[in-house]
Formats: C-alpha cells, structure tokens, sequence
C-alpha cells in the first residue's frame, strides 16, 4: 500500500534463492484481483504504511484484515510462512497474528517508539533463540549474525510481562535477540530500540508466523571483500532467505 | 480594473508611470523591478491590450531570478557551454543530467538547494527540497534509488539570541527531521552529504538536496514535448494554494521578504509520492511518456512554458480540469501554485486508457488538461474565456542581466600560530568536539541509509558501533551487474571565503578524492551555487571566480558538468554568506566488492601518505578554531592529481590498498584520527618526513591532493614499486588501539584511540 518500501530488496530476496515472488498490493486484495491460496508464502515488507502518522502500521492492519483476515488465517493454519520486516511486523502485532495468543486482536505487544526517541539506522547483531521451523535450514542457535535495523517505533513492550514474556520463552516464541558480535546481550546501541529482554523478533506458537525489526532482507550478501574477511562469506539475508526456500520446498507449498 | 465571469482581471498597466508600475509588483507580490515591468508595459502597448492578472503573475513567475537566472546565466553560460561532455548524455539540457552507467543503462543526478524555504519554515522547507529533487530525476523516467544532501547551519550553540529570525538550532533540527521523514517515507537512502556550522549562515541556513537515479538508455525522457496533437496529464498530488510566490520569495533577501508569508513554504507529502513514483516508472517502462517534467518553482506556469517552449511548440490549457484540493482558486493561483508531488507528463492520446489503468491501480489521481499544439502562442482558458494567449519567447526566455562583477583586492594576512608549549592531545581533543569537526552521527542515523538493500559503502564505515565516516558512499544500482555508483557532496567554503578561486579547487580536488578512495572513478559534476546578493558586484566576482575555476577543473580532469544551480540573495540585514560552491560529484566502479573504506583493517598494516607535501593552514578548520584569519589558501595541482588517481585506480583491484581516506577537513591528524575511529585500531607514526613545517602544520594542513593509505606490510614493495614517481611518504604502523605520533625524535601526541573518540563521537550531542 501507499508508504509501504523494502519491497524492492524483499522481492530481490525472493528471486535470488530462486522462488518466484509477485507483489501484491492492498487493493488487488481489496477488489479481489487474486487469491491468496495460490502462494506459498506472504512477506509484509517495512516502510511508513499510509505515513505511520497515526501509530505504525495500524492502517495497513486494518485495511488488511478488512479484506483478507479470514484468508490470512487459513494460510497460517495451513503452515504457510507469514513474514513481516519492520513495519510489517508492526502489521502482524496490529491484526493480532502476533504473538497468536488470542481469536480477534490481541495486545499483550506492542511496538513502541525506541528508547533514544529518534530513528535508528545502524547495524547490529542478532542471535537465534528458539528452533523455528522456517528457520532451521540455514540459520544456528545462538550465532551472531550482522544485521540492519532503521526504525523509530521497534521497542517491544510486552503488556504484563511478568507473565506474558514467560509464556513468550515457554512457548518458544522469542525468535532472534539483539546481541553483541559475541553473542550475549549488551544493552543500547547493540539493542538499538530498548526492547524488553533484547527481543527482536518473535514467532507465533507453531512458529510459521514471523515478526522481525531487523532487516535480512537488506543485507542479502556481504558485496566487499572486507567485509567478507570480517563477517563471513555468507550474510544474514542469504542464510534466512534459503531457510525459507528450504522449508516451502520440503512442505509442497 | 476590470473584472469577469472567471473572477480575471485586467491590470491597466499601459498607463501607468514608473511609480505606479513599482507599486503594482508589489500589491501583486510579483517581485519584478520598475524597469522589468517598463519593459512589459511596453510589450503590451505593443499588443494593443492590457496583460490580465493571470498573464502578469506568469510572467512574474518566467522573470523570476529563480526560473530565469537572469544574474546568472551570462556567466554560466560562458563558463560552462564549452565543456565537453565526456560520459555524459544530456548535460545542462533537462531537469536532470544524465550519464552513462554501462551499455544499456544512465544514472541520472541533480543537487538543488531549497534555501529560503528552509529559512523560514525548516522543516517544510528541507522536506520539500527533498521532495522536489527526486521528482527532477523521476521526471527524466529514472528510478530514484538514493539521495544525498549538503546543509549548512550558524552558531547552533549561541545562547543569545535577539533576533527575529529563527534560532540557528531550531533551524539545524527541524531541517534534519523535514529531511530525514520525507527520505524514510518515501523508501529511498540518505547516503552522502555533509553538514557544516557557521556565523555567516545564521540567518540564511542552506539546505542543498541531491538524487541520483537510473534509467535504461532507451527509456530516457525529455524535458519537453513536440508532438503535436499529444495531450497534457497533470497527476499526483491535487493544486491548492500553498507555495503560491515561492520563486520570487526565493529571489529577494530575506528582509526583503515581507510578512515572512509562510504559505509561500510548499506542503511535502512522501505518501503520495511513493506510489507515484511507481505508476510513473510503470507507465513510462510501456513507453507511453513523451515528455515529462515535475512541478516546482513556478507551478504549472513554469513547467509548461519551458517544456513547449524547448519543443518549439505550444500549448493550450484548460484551467478547469486542474484537481483543485480547496475551491474557489483564481486563475493566478491555480496557474502558479507550487504544491507538491505533480508530475506533468504528455501522452498519445490513444494511451489514455493504458495510463488510467496504471493510476488508478496506484491510487493516483490525474486529469487531462490540455493539448499540444502548433503556434508561438500560449494559450489559456477558465470559465470559457481566454485568461492568457503570450507569445512563448517572450514569456518564458526572460531578461538577461551581465552584472557588473568586482574582484576586491585581498588584503595579505599572515597568522601567527601560538608557541608549542601546549599539550597537542588537549588541543586535538577540543578541536574534535566542535560541531564543525566532529562525527555527524547523531544527524546521519537518523537517516535510512540501508533501504533497498544496495548501499555498498554506507555513510558510516567500520565495525558496527565503532564507526567512522565514509568519504564517499558506494551503491549497486542493478541486480544483475557488480558495477556501482560512488557519491559525495560538500564544499570548502572556509577556503572558497578566502580565496573564491582557490576554495573552489580545493572543493573541487576533495570531491574527486573522496570518490577516487573508494576505488571510483568520477565521471559527473553537478555544482550547487549558493550566494549573497547579486546586486553587489563582489558576489558576482565570486560567481565569476567560482565558476571559472569549476570549468578549469572539470576540463583539465576530464569531468562533464551535468546539472546545476544557483541560489542567490543569502543574505540577512546586508550580511552575505560565505560564498558556497556545493559540488556533488558521481563516480564509478567496475565491481563494488573492489571497494575501499576509510576505517583500518588490521593491526600491524603499513600506513603511506601519498601526494606531495602541503604546509599551508590557510583555510584550514584549525584556524578557524584558533580564531585566526589567512589571505592565501593551499595550491592545488591538478596534475598530481590526475598522476595520482590514475595510478591508484589502477591499483585497487589488487587489493594492496586496504583502507583510504583523503585529507581534507583536520588535515593529517583529523584523517589518522578517523581511520583509527572505525574499527578501534590505532596508528604509530613519524611525521618528521611529511614536510619540512612546524608540527601544527604538518597535523592539521588541509592542502594538497594527499591520501592516507593502510598497507599490508607483506605487499609494501609491490605498493611503493605501483607508486613510482609518486610522492609517497610511509608514517609508520597500525596498533592495537594507541595513538602515538613523533616529529624530529619528539614525541608529540600519546594516548589511545578511545579516548580521541570520545569527544569526536559526542561532539554534536545535546544540539541534535
């Protein structure tokens, strides 16, 4: 929709591990222009949907789940990847797919302005948390991964976090947390935004459902050879973007 | 006056003597002298009529300093119509310059300033300029894919404030924010630039927008129409009454400017343009654009004036089928409004219906508003009448000034630098935490510098969270191919204040460097003219200095000059800028995992200084900091400089180079200093043989077309047998993190990279 970007990057993400990604915009939703079944896998890129003037992501939410929250739901259920960057996670905790927990919408997170109350666009490091199973083909618990951020609303807030951010750990939903280069939690600017416990992105229950802040999708591989000495030959967005492939593939989606 | 149907007027201005024609130009804020409305006075004794409102605010509009340049364009035309062109395509032809990329692609660039704008409404007025300069490269059928920008602010800091003008903070954070909102929204990376602080600029901050974009050779379009028969398709944002009078706002000083009228500030809305700039590329991908030019300064007026008039055909224009955003508009008013986020296109009319598919799948609104047609005449309707009906020479070409220009005689100054008793760290220290010398991360961050995945070299290098700048920054503007785009932007106006000619070399020479260190070779100019008042003949001198040097540069380097502009009447209560040449410069690399940035690598690595010794502070930051003035600025030599990018070109796919950085701003120590703050490794180093000055000198001179290289120690005969005949100077070696420096066995500077950081990194802390 309008104010939605990253979807460039996004749709060269797709294409390099070999999939064949369309975009899809809000209105051919909207006037039924497509079917959502006939994909294998939906990615809400980031950006400032409709501004963001309002709260982030909450119009795109809305105008989404106006015209597809019944075929978004079948799609979840089925297994079928729902990934959203940024924004796009904004969009997910916004229409409740995020964490999961509840029919209808659910605000136990939230997506608040960052600690530093200005807009971030830095690189940092995440690590894996949880075993996912979108994400078991490529990527490792507990590895430290280079990786973008650029927002200014990605602090997660957890609504009564004495218990929600335990029922988050149990259920294994905490997917990747902002990191040192060593791995262990550091505080800002490694954690760029104030997230609660470093969180940077989370998953629903089964795992199919994904909320990033961060930006694989900018960083698909390391292009100078400095930084590939430094980081590694193989970047975060190749590694993430195969895993995906990896599990479309093997599930016949 | 007469009055009609459609609410036009007619302005009896036939009649009327000097004082009365003054006096109209100035009740109709139309910002044109007693004798420019002479000249129109006679024209219409010559038609046998009276102008009508409409057809007087648009020759306001088409005479304006900003759209016509009339100071200006006598000298830039001298000085730069002889220039080759190089790699260039269209140079100083259409709204943008565009340049050869590879075989099938261009990239296409434009820098502008948004000066006055900013001055009164900087939020506004910065998000705007911003807007505006993307809608320049879109308007060529490019996809905008970064951005980059040149601002300069006064004493940010000063606690005394009495003047009515905007307090120079206030202006320093809202330009940042109205930069970094309408760049984020709009899904495009900030990735170059600079920020600069002083007095001059208190009450006349610049804001100085660049884009760059890229376009497949075949799918260029023009900036203007000449099929006849081709309709107009005005689209995107709707026509409302803000920005009404920009350009003759922008044309007067500020004192000048009565009321500080704000509605003459555009609105920007980046959530329009975004899906605009989709429906535009996708139409223009179908080839279905023939012409195209977006709306800035002068609104419709403008736009369709100088398209036709470029065509060497005419137009007729139905002002009612304009998209209105509030009713009730004069005709004036809507041909002139600047609101934003407008694209001008003409069609075959037979691809109308392609067109609407594509709009309003985007939810963008257009409509039809006129035709092309043969003639000399431009031909206006509202209501059924006919509103204007000028001859397009006349109208559009505007009057053209030779001022009188002055080059004043400079008074020879010699600075008397303080004894070395002092401690050199402490001074360092103090020097890095000045808003004009320090890290200009908490501006940069705030800046999207990542979407789309293709910036290379980021403005930042170095490990995350340790970062230093970057010289310049390196895109990858096509997916299938490795090649990139290195750019950079600035000026030395500290030098240019010296010595116009001179400070313009010294700009030009850093421009080159920065995108020469990165392994790029320059292949475009864009120049960024920002000045007092024109009246004065010592601001022409310097338009004159600047743009004779610019042109020596450009075609003793081999450069074609793409685009440009000039920004005129910087001045506040009879105080002039200092004199701003803003270059942007465009270079290329063949394969972007050659790329080089300025934080060292690795402990243990040799560090040379290539480029002969400089030991003038003319100029320099340091003496601006110490509070001391200089006649004289370094010599440039372009010779050297074109021995020393070749060889270094040369060099860096071999990868003996690991980390470069020019020395510019800071001089020597500044440019150590920076390599060190990216990755936290430090230097140890002689500089005994840098030259044969007093230490100061030797640390903080900002002359010469010098480069401070990190080598890895195993390849150092393959570097100095490379270099050959190339003043080459080796410093000493990379640390694990101490800073040490020695001159003639004494050691002048011991400490560790951090504690040099520390006042660097949060010098513009608390200011923004």
């Amino acid at each position: 929709m309008e104010g939605t970007n990253n979807e460039y990057e996004a749709f060269q993400s797709f294409t390099r591990v070999g999939l064949d990604p369309e975009f899809i915009h809000l209105n051919d939703l909207r006037f039924k222009r497509i079917d959502l079944s006939e994909y294998s896998a939906i990615f809400l890129p980031g950006g400032f949907s409709a501004g963001d003037y309002i709260r982030a992501g909450v119009i795109f939410a809305r105008r989404l789940a106006d015209t597809s929250l019944q075929d978004l739901k079948r799609f979840q259920d089925e297994g079928k990847p729902i990934i959203g960057v940024c924004n796009g996670f904004q969009v997910l905790t916004e229409t409740g797919m995020l964490p999961g927990w509840g029919d209808g919408i659910s605000r136990e997170i939230v997506l608040a302005p960052n600690d530093s109350s200005r807009y971030e666009c830095r690189y940092t490091f995440i690590t894996m948390e949880a075993r996912n199973p979108l994400l078991s083909h490529g990527m490792s618990l507990k590895i430290p991964y280079l990786i973008p951020v650029a927002h200014a609303e990605g602090k997660i807030r957890i609504i009564n976090p004495d218990k929600n951010l335990k029922k988050l750990e149990d259920n294994n939903q905490i997917l990747f947390r902002y990191s040192t280069p060593e791995g262990s939690e550091g505080g800002y600017p490694w954690n760029p935004n104030g997230s609660i416990s470093s969180i940077a992105a989370i998953s629903n229950g089964d795992g199919n459902v994904i909320g990033l802040m961060p930006h694989p999708e900018r960083l698909f591989y390391h292009y100078t050879n400095a930084d590939r000495s430094r980081y590694g030959e193989v970047a975060v967005g190749q590694r993430f973007f195969t895993s995906i492939r990896e599990y479309i593939v093997m599930k016949g989606f | 006056m007469k009055e009609s149907l459609s609410g036009v007027r007619s302005v009896p201005i036939r009649g009327m003597d000097l004082r009365a024609l003054e006096s109209t130009s100035q009740s109709m804020a139309l910002g044109l002298s007693g004798e420019e409305m002479l000249r129109l006075s006679d024209y219409f004794k010559g038609l046998g009529r009276d102008p009508t409102d409409v057809e007087l605010q648009a020759m306001a509009q088409a005479w304006s300093e900003h759209c016509c340049y009339k100071s200006s364009k006598f000298y830039l035309k001298k000085y730069f119509s002889g220039l080759e062109k190089h790699d260039a395509i269209l140079a100083m032809e259409d709204d943008a310059g565009v340049v050869s990329f590879d075989d099938e692609y261009a990239y296409v660039l434009k820098m502008e300033s948004h000066n006055h704008p900013s001055a009164i409404e900087p939020y506004g007025g910065a998000a705007t300029g911003v807007g505006g300069i993307i809608r320049d490269v879109l308007c060529m059928g490019a996809q905008p894919i970064a951005l980059l920008d040149s601002i300069y602010f006064g004493d940010v800091g000063t606690r005394q404030w009495n003047d009515p003008s905007l307090h120079p903070r206030f202006v320093l954070d809202n330009v940042v924010a109205g930069i970094r909102d309408y760049g984020n929204r709009v899904g495009l990376p900030n990735v170059a630039g600079s920020v600069d602080f002083d007095t001059s600029f208190n009450h006349s901050p610049l804001v100085n927008a660049g884009c760059i974009g890229i376009v497949r050779k075949d799918r260029i379009v023009r900036s203007f129409v000449n099929r006849i028969g081709d309709i107009f398709v005005l689209a995107g944002g709707r026509t409302g009454r803000d920005g009404i009078h920009g350009v003759n706002f922008a044309s007067a000083t500020l004192e000048e400017r009565s009321g500080q009228n704000r509605s003459v500030v555009q609105l920007g809305n980046p959530i329009i343009k975004e899906p605009l700039i989709h429906a535009v590329l996708e139409a223009n991908d179908l080839g279905m654009i023939d012409g195209m030019k977006d709306l800035g300064g002068g609104g419709l007026s403008s736009s369709v004036g100088e398209m036709c008039l470029a065509g060497g055909v005419s137009a007729e224009i139905d002002l009612e089928k304009v998209l209105l955003k509030e009713p009730n508009m004069e005709a004036w008013e809507i041909w002139i409004s600047e609101s934003q986020e407008r694209m001008l296109m003409a069609i075959d009319p037979s691809r109308l219906p392609e067109l609407e598919e594509i709009f309003n799948r985007w939810g963008i609104e257009f409509s039809v508003i006129g035709k092309i047609v043969e003639g000399t005449n431009l031909i206006l309707r509202y209501m059924g009448e006919k509103v204007l009906d000028l001859d397009l020479e006349f109208l559009t070409s505007g009057p053209v000034y030779c001022r009188n220009y002055d080059i004043p005689q400079r008074k020879d100054i010699d600075y008397v630098l303080p004894s070395e008793s002092f401690d050199m760290g402490d001074l360092i220290k103090r020097f890095l935490s000045q808003p004009e010398n320090c890290a200009r991360f908490n501006i940069t961050r705030q800046y999207d510098h990542t979407v789309r995945g293709d910036t290379i070299i980021r403005p930042m290098s170095g490990f995350p969270n340790h970062e230093t700048h970057s010289d310049a920054a390196v895109i990858k503007p096509l997916e299938h191919s490795m090649k990139g785009l290195a750019l950079t932007a600035g000026s030395r106006y500290n030098m240019v204040a010296v010595d116009p000619m001179g400070g313009t070399f010294g700009t030009m020479v850093e421009a080159y460097l920065n995108i020469m260190v990165t392994g790029s070779r320059p292949t475009s100019v864009v120049d960024c003219l920002n000045l007092g008042n024109p009246e004065d003949p010592a601001i022409m001198g310097q338009l004159v200095q600047i743009s004779s040097a610019i042109s020596e540069f450009c075609s003793r380097l081999g450069l074609p000059v793409v685009a440009g502009n000039v920004s005129l009447y910087n001045q506040y209560q009879g105080i002039n800028i200092k004199p701003v040449p803003n270059i942007m410069m465009v270079g290329v690399i063949d394969d972007v995992s050659n790329s080089i940035s300025s934080d060292f690598k690795a402990v243990g690595n040799s560090i040379f200084i290539i480029g002969k010794e400089s030991t003038s502070l003319g100029g320099s930051h340091l003496l601006k900091f110490l509070g001391k003035t200089s006649s004289s600025v370094p010599w440039f030599d372009m010779d050297e400089l074109k021995i020393i990018s070749e060889s270094y070109l040369k060099a860096v796919p071999s990868g003996i180079i690991v980390s470069a950085h020019d020395v510019s701003s800071g001089g020597l120590i500044q440019a150590l200093l920076e390599m060190s703050f990216g990755g936290g490794i430090g230097f140890d180093t002689d500089i005994t043989l840098v030259s044969g000055a007093r230490t100061l000198e030797k640390l903080f001179s900002e002359g010469g077309e010098r480069i401070i290289v990190e080598v890895p120690q195993s390849r150092e005969k393959e570097f100095l047998e490379h270099f050959r005949g190339i003043a080459v100077t080796k410093l000493g070696k990379t640390t694990e993190g101490s800073v040490h420096v020695d001159d003639f066995g004494m050691t002048v500077i011991d400490g560790t990279v951090e504690e040099f950081k520390e006042p660097w990194v949060h010098g513009l802390d608390g200011l923004v």
